[in-house]
């Protein structure tokens, strides 16, 4: 029997489930609990490549340094390089996010869930603004592409903070 | 081998004429039209191939098959000046762009035939000594370059797509098809395109000098088809994108090897066309949709280039019209590179008999890619049908499961449980090139690429 009262609980437990599970990367294929989701790391940063595969989005990019001048290189010179997993690529273009709107050299601003092992890799997980500087245009130093005027802003909430 | 297969087909054309298929390159739509139907400028069945090559029986061993080319050992043919440098004796194919439109570069082979010089596909022509003693192809023949270039005025797929409705429109179409009027008899089995007898055409890519193919590019993708040259001729470094389960990609859907026999299914909303050997094709062909077209490219989904992209048509009574976009660029090993900017007109006439019975399909392609030809080109196939799904093997989803691996950039089988170094490719940077630049041109003058890090 569903009475009013239950029909009414039902429906808000459902709403709530959706809004819970609509924040997470929809239909993983994957476990992510490898992520440490307590921690943020924020970066702006050089995009080198977008893979837009039907899983997951993954955007590899070169971290800038804080004076907004370079990337940060290792000791061989070569730009030390970061992945991070988004939707899939349907579900990111959807939110404007595609190898179209992100072409290599794309400086961009994001937060993520990092790899508990120390990896160069994270989640975007829960969402956040992904925002992107205009063409060849980085942030003051210690600045994120938020603060640039002409930016392009992806997605709700802002920029996260960082959280270690 | 190849040789063997082209004259095994040739005899089976044989056997099996009669029908008017042979005949036809081009189906023709019965009026002028403004965008399909064109004959082409040169019939390929009446040139001979152009690289050096062995022919005889498939299973023979290479002693008791006959050279055809110039000259079997890299001695300069009698009345040829070789280059000082070509493609089988440089250090830096970079530096010798001035020579790479010069047949003797490539010793007057054709792409296939330097792809399988080194015995890709059976018989190995590359001496002992190494690629220096690579043999010489004919430098009297080619396949000419105005029967591959679109014969067309549309500088775009858009325009074509557009016109080729506009067209129809004004002959009463496009004619909306229901389960009852749908030409169902299309739908079945087809005969393996690259074996069809009589399925002559030039991206098999063993009737062009290279130099001819070269010019149907822009300058970055010549460097990186005589990039691909070189590699297969001299490095012996091929690198097959399905060999290690990389996407096989659209254009192989045109090379002869890279699918066995076709299912095509028929309805009134959807045509399918499923194909494959080491992955799927799968054209799905949407009738009566648009695309929209606020984006890179016209697109049907998302905006995520896909890799065999994605389609829509009409029919013109029994005819087929369709419009390709949002194709993922990628390679075609012995032929050439394409960007993501690639889109297609493809037009599926049917073939009848000369009882007027169905008995297979002409596909005139017309293919658009502004960054990486210099102008649309063409390819014209015929298809058999074969049977109909009442009978034969049905069609096997392809999981490819990766038993290839590069190693010291050469393609390795390797034992379950081995321990290899493995590099991750960069799947959407060109993968194979970057084992080639890893392993084989260290030294070399390389092009810079463009310095995404500079933004002072």
């Amino acid at each position: 029997m569903t009475t009013a009262r239950g029909t009414v609980i039902g429906v808000a437990l459902a709403a709530a489930a959706a809004a819970t599970l609509g924040a997470l990367p929809a239909r993983a294929h994957h476990s992510f609990a490898a992520y440490d989701m307590e921690k943020t790391k924020v970066f702006t940063g050089v995009v080198t490549r977008i893979n837009p595969d039907a899983n997951h989005l993954q955007i590899f990019f070169a971290p800038m340094n804080d004076e907004r001048k370079n990337v940060i290189r290792g000791e061989d010179g070569k730009p030390i390089i970061w992945a991070v997993e988004m939707m899939g690529s349907a579900q990111s273009a959807a939110e404007g996010i595609s190898v179209n709107t992100f072409p290599p050299g794309t400086i961009f601003s994001i937060g993520l869930h990092p790899l508990r092992d120390g990896q160069h890799a994270g989640t975007r997980g829960r969402g956040g603004t992904i925002y992107k500087c205009p063409p060849k245009t980085p942030p003051a130093p210690g600045k994120h592409c938020d603060s640039v005027p002409g930016n392009t802003a992806y997605g709700t909430g802002g920029l996260p903070q960082p959280k270690e | 081998m190849l040789e063997a297969v082209w004259r095994a087909t040739a005899s089976a054309a044989l056997i099996l004429g009669g029908t008017c298929v042979w005949a036809q390159q081009v189906a023709d739509p019965g009026f002028k039209s403004v965008g399909r139907g064109a004959p082409l400028a040169a019939d390929l069945r009446t040139y001979e191939p152009v690289g050096a090559s062995l022919i005889g029986q498939f299973d023979a061993p290479a002693s008791a098959k006959t050279f055809v080319g110039l000259s079997r050992d890299g001695t300069p043919p009698p009345g040829i000046k070789p280059l000082p440098v070509d493609l089988f004796t440089t250090k830096d194919f970079y530096k010798d762009k001035a020579l790479w439109m010069d047949p003797r570069y490539y010793r007057c082979n054709s792409s296939a035939a330097i792809e399988e010089m080194w015995g890709a596909n059976g018989d190995r022509l590359i001496g002992p000594s190494g690629a220096a003693s690579a043999p010489w192809g004919r430098c009297d023949r080619d396949y000419p370059r105005a029967a591959i270039v679109s014969p067309y005025k549309f500088k775009t797929a858009q325009e074509h797509y557009e016109a080729l409705l506009a067209e129809t429109r004004k002959r009463g179409g496009p004619t909306q098809h229901t389960y009852a009027t749908v030409p169902g008899e299309w739908t079945g089995r087809y005969m393996h395109p690259g074996f069809t007898p009589g399925n002559a055409y030039w991206y098999r890519m063993r009737h062009n000098q290279v130099p001819t193919i070269l010019s149907l590019l822009t300058p970055e993708y010549q460097k990186r088809m005589v990039q691909q040259e070189f590699h297969e001729g001299n490095t012996n470094a091929a690198q097959w994108p399905s060999q290690y389960c990389w996407p096989e990609g659209f254009m192989r859907r045109w090379h002869e090897y890279a699918t066995w026999e076709w299912d095509i299914t028929v309805t009134p909303s959807l045509v399918q066309i499923l194909a494959g050997v080491a992955r799927n094709f799968i054209t799905n062909i949407h009738i009566g949709r648009e695309f929209k077209m606020d984006g890179a490219v016209p697109r049907l989904g998302a905006d995520v280039p896909r890799w065999y992209g994605e389609t829509i048509g009409f029919w013109d009574h029994d005819t087929l019209i369709t419009w390709t976009s949002n194709i993922q660029g990628w390679t075609v090993h012995g032929a050439f590179e394409y960007s993501n900017k690639m889109q297609t007109i493809e037009i599926y006439s049917p073939n009848h008999d000369a009882n007027g019975k169905f008995i297979g399909l002409n596909h005139e392609a017309i293919f658009y890619d502004p960054e990486a030809l210099v102008e649309p080109i063409r390819i014209v196939r015929n298809y058999i049908k074969t049977s109909g799904y009442e009978q034969g093997d049905p069609y096997v989803y392809i999981e490819c499961n990766q038993t290839i691996f590069p190693i010291n950039g050469r393609m390795s089988p390797v034992v379950p449980g081995s321990v290899i170094e493995y590099r991750v490719p960069d799947m959407f940077g060109r993968p194979w090139a970057q084992i080639w630049e890893q392993y084989f041109e260290k030294g070399m003058q390389r092009p810079a690429d463009e310095d995404i890090f500079s933004f002072k």
